[in-house]
């Protein structure tokens, strides 16, 4: 099986440690659901395969490329989309995706029609002329996920993708991943909705104080934690609890 | 008092006062006391002169006749358009700065009590920023001889009040004449041609060429000599109120009180709406949705550079300051290219140097912006693309409008004079592109809407940015008086300073990494 993403040995300390000695692999063509309380070390481990923070050691491989010694190889094919949309207010969403194609090089005739695409099927298509000051957040959201998929990444990782839409975006948004998996693209995310993750997850990796406590599918983890009936929750509550420091 | 209580005017202006000065300790949090010092030296040297000053007019009285009532006259209104520019802005500015404002308008609180308090801030300000420059120089005349001369700091306060209302009254009405979308940007225009009135004024004898054969001030002064200048009895009112005289200080302390009350009273229900309203300014719908979609630009370097001339175009404070600086271009250039027709090149090397200075001083602001003051470095930084090329795009972003500002002012001297435009135009180059490219090397990341303070955010890059722009400017000057050997020596210090500030990829990928 290709291994889209190999994360070995990974660390990394700010003021205490963030990340511990992290190992994960996620397959290539499955969405990986990334769980763990508030400051387990999900966004760090995220933002060091995106390339945004140095790890202190540990190597990253994605689509065996090895993302610490050809960067600019491994984020061609990567595309992150955080929390906070990361757009520009002045402009709006058709100059945003324009800017973004530019920066993965993506041919300007394609990438044109991969944002009227994109755009339309986000609901976005009357808004494309607008400037995004005056956007809710959840329309930034969506803004912000056009932008991920516009050069058709291999490997889509997606921080709280769901947070600040209403019901029928967040709809919108699961339906367009799942899309995406089927088609072949890998797809991380992190979450705290947990029914989430145990609806669309292929496999789960439950994370605190940087260190992955299980890892598998759904009905692994349920067997690893008890008698294999429990939900996500039980799961999760349970295992964080275990995993929690003294 | 009623005023006292929860949710009166007072105490409303309590807890705005309490957030500004929390805004400026928070502000200063981290810094040494560098900025503390040298704002004392200058205040000691202002006391200074206020000292000499008062020794020297102790025994002097300012007589009340056409010349002085005129001077005053005229020093009032450039410093009431002085105000404006700065009220007309802050009002604009205050419908679109959230903050607390929902918190507030949301409350049972009356708009026009809201309205009062953020127009006695911004009334404040103004008068602070005018007071803190008078009164050292003032009040020692004041305390020696000249009690009455305290009339002046009334003058001001009144004039801060006077120019607070009509800000107001301006903002809103540019709100209903043009809307919310576009209020901002020509607000901030505005402010900066206001601001810059009486400076054009001042040159109206280069603006107009021999249709003018002396200056404004000058024709003024003439007339009052020679009698001519016949002034109402209310011409005189700002000079009899700065010398103390208690009925026209009353009375315009009165009227400046008044209108700015009928301001804030009026327009409070108008403010609330209209704050409301500028929130969802964007909501409305653009026109020419269902128009086809323009070719997308290829390739990172082009898309940067069009992405960043888009948020420059679209960036109302940024706008006005440059505007403000190519304002006080014009003159200069015009004088250039009309002295260009008839005089000889040496007698245009200043102009030519301030040019070059001023390219470099606007090209400098821009790459701060475009560099610096990025909105989403996580964006670029998730990127495929190296860097470099973002860097180089944004340089070149800084440079067109740049480019674009003297293309006209250079060809009209290169018409006329074509070694001085050419001279002229490799020294504006040089001058810009250096000055952008220290900013490349000594990135600072910054706020955009920070960019009225970036000197003090990054003092290196604008120390460095004035020292090489001061010598290719005078590198210009002296090429275009004709002496091109002492120009090289200016140019040899500015090289030899911009080689000890460069720095290479890595280094200053390492210090954003740092700073981040």
């Amino acid at each position: 099986m290709t291994e889209a993403l190999i994360v070995r040995g990974l660390n990394k300390t700010f003021a205490k440690p963030a990340v511990s000695d992290l190992d994960l692999t996620v397959h290539a063509g499955e969405l990986y659901a990334l769980l763990g309380p508030n400051g387990a070390g999900k966004t760090t481990t995220l933002r060091m395969v995106a390339g945004l923070t140095k790890p202190d050691a540990g190597e990253i491989s994605v689509f065996g490329i090895d993302a610490r010694q050809d960067p600019a190889g491994a984020k061609g094919l990567i595309a992150w989309a955080p929390d906070e949309a990361m757009i520009y207010d002045r402009l709006t969403p058709l100059e945003y995706l324009e800017f973004v194609a530019g920066l993965w090089s993506v041919d300007p005739a394609v990438a044109r029609t991969r944002a009227e695409a994109l755009l339309a099927q986000l609901g976005l298509a009357d808004e494309a002329r607008r400037r995004c000051e005056g956007f809710s957040r959840g329309m930034k959201q969506k803004v912000a996920l056009a932008g991920a998929l516009i050069h058709d990444p291999k490997l889509l990782i997606l921080d709280e993708p769901l947070t600040g839409l209403d019901a029928a975006a967040a709809r919108l948004v699961k339906d367009m991943l799942q899309a995406r998996v089927e088609a072949g693209c890998t797809v991380i995310l992190t979450t705290h909705i947990l029914e989430v993750a145990e609806r669309m997850a292929d496999r789960i990796g439950i994370i605190a104080g940087g260190r992955l406590l299980a890892e598998g599918r759904l009905d692994e983890l349920r067997a690893r934690a008890g008698d294999g009936t429990g939900t996500l929750e039980d799961v999760f509550l349970q295992l964080t609890a275990e995993g929690a420091p003294a | 008092m009623s005023l006292f209580k929860p949710a009166g005017t007072l105490w409303l202006l309590a807890h705005e006062i309490r957030l500004a000065w929390r805004g400026f300790r928070a502000g200063r949090a981290g810094k040494g006391p560098g900025a503390l010092i040298g704002l004392a030296i200058l205040f000691g040297f202002a006391c200074l002169g206020g000292v000499m000053i008062a020794l020297a007019v102790h025994d002097h009285d300012i007589p009340v006749n056409p010349l002085s009532v005129a001077i005053a006259g005229l020093v009032s209104l450039v410093v009431l358009t002085l105000m404006l520019s700065q009220t007309l802005s802050a009002s604009a500015e205050a419908l679109y700065e959230r903050g607390d404002l929902d918190l507030l308008f949301s409350s049972p609180l009356e708009p026009r009590r809201v309205l009062l308090v953020r127009a006695l801030g911004i009334a404040a300000g103004v008068a602070l920023l005018f007071l803190v420059f008078v009164t050292p120089l003032l009040l020692p005349s004041v305390l020696y001889g000249h009690p009455a001369w305290a009339g002046l700091f009334g003058v001001l306060i009144a004039l801060a009040l006077i120019a607070t209302a009509l800000g107001l009254f301006l903002a809103m009405a540019l709100f209903a004449l043009i809307g919310p979308r576009r209020t901002r940007t020509v607000a901030q225009v505005l402010a900066a041609i206001v601001g810059a009135a009486f400076f054009l004024a001042s040159q109206y004898r280069n603006l107009m060429g021999e249709a003018a054969s002396e200056s404004l001030f000058a024709s003024i002064a003439r007339s009052a000599y020679d009698g001519r200048l016949v002034l109402p009895p209310v011409a005189g009112l700002p000079l009899r109120a700065m010398l103390g005289e208690p009925l026209p200080l009353l009375g315009l302390l009165a009227f400046g009180i008044g209108l700015f009350w009928l301001a804030a009273n009026a327009l409070g229900r108008r403010f609330s709406d209209a704050a409301a309203a500028a929130q969802g300014s964007s909501t409305r719908r653009a026109r020419g949705v269902t128009k086809p979609v323009a070719a997308f630009a290829a390739g990172a370097f082009r898309a940067t550079v069009r992405k960043e001339l888009r948020l420059i175009g679209r960036d109302a404070a940024l706008l006005s300051q440059v505007l403000l600086r190519v304002l006080y271009l014009i003159p200069l250039a015009l004088v250039l290219a009309r002295s260009a027709s008839k005089v000889e090149a040496a007698a245009l090397a200043g102009g030519a140097g301030i040019v070059a200075f001023m390219a470099g001083q606007v090209a400098g602001s821009l790459a701060w912006i475009t560099l610096s003051a990025e909105d989403t470095p996580d964006l670029l930084a998730v990127s495929p693309t190296p860097a470099s090329v973002l860097w180089r795009a944004k340089l070149v972003a800084a440079l067109i409008p740049v480019a674009i500002m003297l293309a006209g002012p250079v060809l009209a001297l290169a018409w006329f004079q074509p070694l001085t435009g050419v001279l002229t135009a490799i020294g504006a180059g040089l001058s810009a592109y250096c000055c952008a490219q220290i900013n490349v090397w000594h990135q600072k990341p910054g706020k955009r809407a920070d960019f009225r303070r970036r000197r003090g955010a990054s003092w290196f890059s604008a120390l460095a940015e004035l020292l090489v722009a001061a010598l290719i400017s005078g590198a210009t000057g002296l090429a275009v008086a004709g002496l091109p050997v002492w120009a090289l020596l200016p140019l040899i210090v500015a090289g030899a300073l911009v080689m000890a500030l460069r720095r290479t990829d890595d280094q200053i990928a390492k210090t954003l990494r740092m700073a981040g």
